[in-house]
């Protein structure tokens, strides 16, 4: 695999750029592929589909992205077990196309990051997100700790996962809470869920590991100068924080 | 208290609309025209023939520009017509009115309201809406669809084929 990354960009992603730069940052041989090129991603080995708001949000976050072409390029990849990674917006699409958690036909979604609660508002805030599952479970996430805890900012209207408390069970037998929203210092509680997510989840993986979907969004705090525990006189253009998991992200497109 | 039904739709352009059409017909559905409305079910102690004037005197959800108002004939969709409607959601009516009360309204639910019509306007066949329902419109980890009833072109259809 020579380990060359799409980020896809569909009408409305607004998020491309900073995800790209960090992806190369990171080691990473990332290009933009636009809607209007969808046949390009048979030569990528891995996809990631960035924040915004893709087709608008008509119909629902995602619903018609999910429909797109180059979402039918991304179902047949990951079917073959190319990876896919999914943030904020793009983890809104990867739910719709049923690709994550993955317990039911391909877009047929059985669940949804949807309207936050209690407030049914848009929440712009500093989280951490620690991993919930062993790290090898995903080649995405075996470069990091167990327990990692990686900072990252929430900027979204739709956050908070929903679904049917059968489907819950499934997501937690399965496995698929890849990570979940928690304090510094990696323990876990209430205040710091910020939208009323489900389990406090904050990002859903699928059974093979190959496709992770995200919500708060780690590219917005993987640079000192927007890394709120950057250490004094730091280098503020050097990479830091969030940085840790597109890392890990490269590393397991590679292998 | 009676419940009744408003549809509130755009007389502009619906670029929402569109883009849901030609995703459905992408999706092998056969609709020529989708209509998209706002649906609230109400609650209303007012008298029924002002509950249209008193909405539109909410200027924070009705903006005469870009909408028009009717007043359904009942709480119910209609044939070619599916609700969608969020599991869950709030119904303060405060929350769903744009944070203002509306004389006799004391509680509301939102839904959405999609209609498919086919190339000779007339509703399409309940199957027809309830794939459009099940392929793209409704998620059913969050959402259920109301359908209306059968149209009666289909009606006329089926009993065209039984003769």
């Amino acid at each position: 695999m020579s380990g060359r990354i799409a980020v896809l960009v569909f009408p409305g992603t607004n998020s491309e750029d900073e995800t790209l730069r960090l992806l190369r940052e990171c080691g990473g041989d990332a290009d933009l592929v636009h809607w209007s090129n969808a046949g390009a991603l048979d030569e990528y080995d891995a996809y990631v589909l960035p924040g915004g708001f893709a087709y608008e949000d008509r119909v629902r976050a995602g619903a018609i992205a999910a429909h797109d072409r180059m979402m039918d390029r991304v179902i047949e990849g990951t079917q073959r077990g190319k990876l896919a990674l999914g943030i904020c917006n793009g983890a809104q699409i990867l739910l719709e196309a049923g690709l994550v958690p993955g317990t039911g036909a391909v877009r047929r979604p059985t669940a949804a990051f949807t309207h936050n609660a209690p407030v049914p508002h848009f929440v712009c805030r500093h989280v951490y997100v620690k991993l919930a599952m062993d790290p090898a479970r995903s080649p995405m996430t075996a470069g990091l700790a167990n327990d990692a805890v990686i900072p990252a900012y929430t900027a979204n209207g739709q956050g908070r996962l929903v679904a049917t408390p059968e489907r819950l069970r499934e997501i937690a037998a399965g496995d698929h809470q890849a990570f979940v929203y928690a304090r510094a210092d990696g323990s876990l509680g209430d205040d710091a869920i910020p939208n009323g997510s489900a389990s406090g989840i904050a990002a859903l993986v699928n059974r093979e590991g190959n496709v992770l979907a995200i919500m708060p969004h780690p590219e917005r705090d993987a640079w000192n100068f927007n890394h709120l525990d950057r250490a004094e006189g730091s280098d503020p253009l050097a990479p830091s924080g969030g940085a840790v998991f597109f890392r890990s992200f490269v590393a397991g497109v590679r292998r | 208290m009676s419940e009744r039904a408003i549809a509130i739709r755009l007389k502009i352009p619906d670029n929402e609309a569109y883009t849901a059409l030609v995703a459905l017909q992408r999706l092998g559905v056969e609709a020529e025209r989708l209509e998209r409305s706002e649906i609230w079910i109400v609650e209303d102690a007012g008298d029924p023939s002002s509950l249209a004037s008193r909405v539109e005197a909410n200027e924070s959800v009705f903006n005469p520009n870009k909408h028009r108002l009717e007043v359904l004939a009942s709480p119910q969709p209609r044939a070619g017509e599916v609700w969608i409607e969020e599991l869950g959601a709030h119904d303060e009516v405060r929350e769903h009115l744009g944070g203002k009360a509306i004389d006799g309204i004391a509680r509301a639910r939102r839904c959405v309201g999609w209609r498919l019509l086919d190339r000779y306007g007339e509703p399409v066949s309940r199957g027809t809406v309830a794939d459009a329902a099940d392929l793209l419109l409704c998620n059913p980890a969050i959402e259920v669809a109301r359908l209306g009833p059968e149209g009666s072109r289909a009606r006329r259809e089926e009993a065209g084929d039984r003769a």
